[in-house]
């Protein structure tokens, strides 16, 4: 079969670069080929990742709470949200990014209000032919529900029981507020 | 105050004054709020309310302004032409398809106070979809009132070094 032919030849080209050098660290997941000098042999070199700068709380279970991040991020954070998905705008699992679960959802509706609002247009799902997506003529933000599946509230009631429009996500009401203002997630 | 004639002094108290709201990715209900306040003239220390104080306030953008939640679908503008079956309900994305400026204008009606001044302050709103102000109205702008929501930044808005300081939260294990 193919899969085995292709990992020994992986390994193969491993260890050509090592050769007589000593296994000094794990080698980074990604193969990059370098670039030889007399034509025909291919070696391959092993490239260490950048040391990750240290955690201030080194001993929590989740990166959140080892960055000491708990309750204070939101849609907005845009730099600590994209760590979290994929490339076509999907969420990593959980085995992988290591978050604990309530983390892991308060990340995943993060995530789809970012998408919601706009704020990440290069994670966008790959269309198989050249198909240009329509442009969102609308702009909007702190969305709970997706766009398709909300449906007009034809009555709203009156002054004293009005159906809520919702906003904002209630996962995340104990983030730290710098206002004295009330967090309501019903308009 | 300490140089001005008697004058001078009196126009530039009593005199109206011309304010520019910009509306992108401004929730209208906050526009709304802070163009009342300039209508009605509670911004100024003499204001009363019958003293017709109220200033001129010109909102550009009106076709980008952005709505929090789900309001695009649920929030629905109803309308009665008074005759029967004459009972119209549209949803916001609609009315803003086929106007893009009576969202805005509708908040700031319903959001001023119901006398006889409400029609007089409507006609001192001057709403504008794009930027584009006619050359008259431009000239008599005075300042521009701050917007009211921070826009946040898209991430392709990022420069790559600001990207780059922002540390790893979590590294692949490796076996």
């Amino acid at each position: 079969m193919a899969a085995p032919s292709l990992l020994r030849g992986g390994l193969r080209r491993l260890f050509a670069g090592l050769w007589g050098r000593g296994w000094a660290s794990p080698p980074a997941r990604a193969l990059r080929e370098g670039e030889s000098g007399t034509g025909g042999t291919i070696e391959g070199k092993i490239i260490e990742d950048a040391a990750a700068p240290t955690p201030p709380n080194p001993s929590g279970q989740c990166p959140i709470c080892r960055w000491n991040l708990k309750h204070k991020y939101d849609y907005v954070d845009v730099l600590l949200l994209s760590q979290f998905i994929r490339s076509d705008g999907g969420m990593l699992p959980r085995r992988t990014t290591g978050l604990c679960l309530e983390e892991h959802k308060k990340i995943a509706v993060c995530v789809q209000m970012a998408h919601r609002a706009g704020l990440l247009p290069n994670h966008r799902p790959r269309l198989p032919e050249g198909h240009t997506p329509k442009k969102p003529k609308l702009n909007r933000y702190l969305t709970r529900w997706s766009v398709r599946s909300a449906k007009p509230i034809w009555k709203r009631g009156p002054k004293w029981c009005k159906v809520p429009m919702p906003v904002g996500h209630p996962l995340l009401k104990d983030n730290v507020k710098y206002t004295h203002k009330f967090l309501n997630f019903n308009h | 105050m300490a140089s001005y004639t008697k004058a001078a002094q009196q126009w530039a108290t009593f005199a109206r004054a011309w304010y520019l709201l910009d509306a992108k990715m401004q929730p209208p209900g906050k526009i709304a709020a802070a163009t009342v306040i300039r209508l009605e003239g509670r911004h100024k220390p003499i204001y009363h309310a019958l003293s017709d104080c109220g200033d001129h306030v010109v909102i550009i953008n009106t076709r980008h302004i952005a709505f929090s939640g789900n309001k695009w679908e649920q929030k629905v503008y109803s309308s009665h032409t008074g005759y029967p079956g004459g009972f119209k309900q549209v949803t916001a994305t609609q009315l803003h398809l086929k106007d893009p400026t009576a969202i805005v204008k509708l908040a700031v009606y319903r959001m001023l106070p119901k006398n006889l001044q409400r029609r007089t302050m409507m006609q001192r709103l001057h709403l504008f979809p794009e930027d584009v102000i006619p050359e008259d109205i431009e000239k008599n702008l005075l300042q521009e009132i701050p917007q009211p929501r921070a826009v946040p930044r898209r991430l392709d808005e990022y420069t790559p070094e600001e990207i780059a300081a922002f540390p790893r939260v979590w590294t692949p294990f490796l076996p």
